[in-house]
């Protein structure tokens, strides 16, 4: 190349990096304005904040958050004759009229928070919603983006390059459990019901200076903890929100902290008894109660890349129909299925039963293996792993396949199945067999 | 786009970390657009650091019309003409028109930061006029249309075309000129 022929992309090309001393200079410069901020904000009424908890799974979003309902609802003990003038009937009110919340969910063995966005309508009905998951939530995924609008989820993983489409009612309920769990009028009325039993020792403490938050303690009694969820969603979240968390220990405290002002909930924090002393363990922050969220934010099409796997299970059969087989036996029938269609090189059904994957992904992802023969398909188990789903399942396999010239023995190590979201009676292949 | 949209929304409620990430997301290249427009690496981190401290200060009231990158590299863009005119200001002499990035022509730092190419195309860009080496940097590099570039610099959209235009022309002159006195040296 002439040098000169392509100025264009030569400029385009060029590249410095900035030195570690002006990273340090700017972070520094951060720092100290938004103390500055914070100086001056803490002299006016303290904003209106959220905060949440999500989380999600591959499936796509859990909630975790939810468990705070759980948690919330397990408690209780709520005095109006309590000596603070703070009433918790004022934080119900104060919530009637939120449109949008942000929230973070920090995990004391985590990093990075999970995130998320939410829109509500004019009745209080969740309308959008968007969520971030970092990479903890799920290794083999890495981060997360999904978007829950029109009861369809979408959701974006870039690290496997896909973008599935798909609606999905076990999402729904989540996050109506989750917003459920986070209004203080469902909170109240358990409070109010539990009250009589004693199940918690709570402070309320209402500082004289009003910038200062509302802070309520709640420390739980045995009985309390014994609360177990009772639907299949509420188990879920309660396994992702141990998951998270890094235990299975109950939630032995929380702390809420609620705005002289507003009296809306800020924060609110869980601890667990470890090592004999009362740990946070989890942090719910709720940010800029009722600031707009522009629409964008919940359209993740701009984010995609180009060549990215587009499944979208809206717009077709995914899996196979149940009929009147039982969920095990339906699961081995969907793996059994499978493996035959990769056997016949049929990658049209195969890119069906897996989640509605296009045949020629699948032929890229398979063709270069000969599917000779299954040699065994298993019992079904339980997936011990945060990918578990409510009703999905592991089938361990073996099959005898042909690559890079040699014939060998593969037992996939991931291969789970599952009903389809918003397909109800199918089942699908939901990963784990290579590549996808 | 929409991460940038995400960023500011963030940054406009006082976000730390957002502003982190902004900063993460685009320094290197605004160290690149102002060291190519100041040929001080030095000075360009000095104006990065400025246009940052700027924008900290804008968090409550910013609003993002355009694109962020585009925001801020006019940012740099105008912070490093300032900074341009009051070097000419107080140094008699001039700059030196032969210098480039990382402070020297042929300073070994920056070949071996850029590469051979670049360095040479580093030295043809010092060697432009400062106004069409600025058009070219802010249009090819940061993705300005001359449109933004001329309301930046208060000239028609004509006279930044014909700058972008000079100025390509001249630098293919000059790489052409200094690979053919290469070749000839050898």
């Amino acid at each position: 190349m002439r040098p000169a022929n392509n100025i264009n992309e030569l400029i385009k090309k060029l590249h410095l990096k900035a030195s570690s001393e002006l990273d340090k200079r700017v972070h520094d410069d951060i720092t100290k304005a938004l103390a500055e901020t914070q100086k001056t904000k803490s002299a006016q009424p303290a904003p209106n904040i959220w905060r949440i908890i999500m989380k999600s799974k591959i499936t796509k979003l859990a909630a975790a958050a939810v468990i705070i309902t759980a948690v919330l609802l397990s408690i209780n003990v709520w005095d109006n004759s309590m000596p603070a003038a703070y009433a918790f009937e004022q934080t119900i009110q104060a919530s009637h009229s939120i449109r949008y919340i942000h929230t973070k969910s920090f995990w004391a063995s985590h990093k990075e928070p999970t995130e998320s966005w939410i829109e509500f309508d004019v009745t209080g009905k969740v309308r959008n919603v968007r969520l971030h998951l970092p990479a903890w939530t799920e290794p083999d995924d890495g981060d997360k983006k999904i978007v829950w609008k029109d009861n369809k989820a979408y959701l974006w993983i870039k690290k496997k390059n896909i973008y599935a489409v798909m609606k999905d009612n076990i999402i729904a309920e989540m996050i109506f459990t989750m917003i459920e769990g986070l209004d203080p009028k469902t909170a109240l009325q358990s409070l109010q019901m539990l009250k009589s039993e004693d199940k918690a020792e709570l402070d309320i403490e209402q500082p004289k200076d009003k910038t200062s938050p509302i802070i309520v303690t709640a420390i739980l009694k045995e009985e309390a903890k014994e609360e177990q969820p009772t639907t299949e969603v509420e188990r879920e979240m309660k396994k992702l929100f141990n998951l998270f968390k890094g235990s299975e220990k109950d939630i032995s405290k929380f702390v809420l902290f609620i705005d002289q002002a507003t009296k809306l909930i800020t924060t609110i924090e869980f601890y667990e008894q470890r090592q004999g002393r009362q740990q946070c363990i989890c942090t719910i922050e709720y940010y800029d109660y009722n600031q707009p969220i522009a629409a964008e934010i919940f359209v993740l099409e701009d984010e995609i890349s180009a060549d990215a796997l587009r499944i979208d299970q809206t717009t077709q059969d995914v899996g196979i129909a149940q009929g009147d087989l039982t969920n095990k036996e339906v699961a081995v029938e969907l793996v059994r299925q499978f493996l035959e269609a990769l056997i016949a090189k049929d990658y049209a059904k195969a890119g069906r039963l897996f989640s509605g994957t296009p045949a020629e992904r699948m032929e890229k992802t398979y063709g270069k293996i000969r599917f000779i023969r299954i040699i065994s398909i298993g019992e079904p188990e339980e997936p011990n792993t945060i990918l578990k789903m409510p009703g999905a399942f592991y089938v361990p396999c073996t099959i005898e396949i042909e690559e890079n010239g040699k014939i060998i023995q593969w037992h996939p190590e991931h291969s789970y199945v599952r009903q389809v979201h918003g397909q109800p009676g199918r089942w699908e292949i939901i990963g784990g067999f290579r590549g996808i | 786009m929409l991460e940038d949209k995400l960023l500011i929304w963030k940054f406009n409620r006082g976000d730390r970390e957002a502003l982190r990430d902004i900063y993460e997301k685009y320094k290197d290249e605004l160290v690149t657009l102002a060291a190519v427009l100041l040929r001080d690496i030095s000075s360009a981190e000095d104006v990065v650091h400025d246009v940052f401290v700027s924008f900290i200060k804008t968090a409550a009231k910013f609003r993002l019309t355009g694109s962020l990158k585009g925001y801020l590299s006019t940012c740099v863009a105008n912070n490093a003409r300032n900074k341009n005119k009051a070097r000419q200001r107080h140094e008699k002499t001039g700059l030196d028109e032969t210098a480039s990035v990382g402070s020297g022509t042929n300073s070994p730092d920056t070949t071996a930061m850029l590469g051979e190419e670049l360095s040479r195309l580093n030295r043809a860009l010092a060697k432009l006029p400062y106004e069409q080496r600025e058009v070219l940097i802010l249009h090819v590099y940061s993705g300005l249309k001359f449109k933004s570039i001329a309301g930046q610099q208060g000239v028609s959209i004509n006279t930044v075309q014909g700058r972008y235009r000079y100025g390509l022309e001249k630098l293919r002159s000059l790489i052409n000129g200094e690979v053919n006195k290469n070749e000839a040296s050898k």
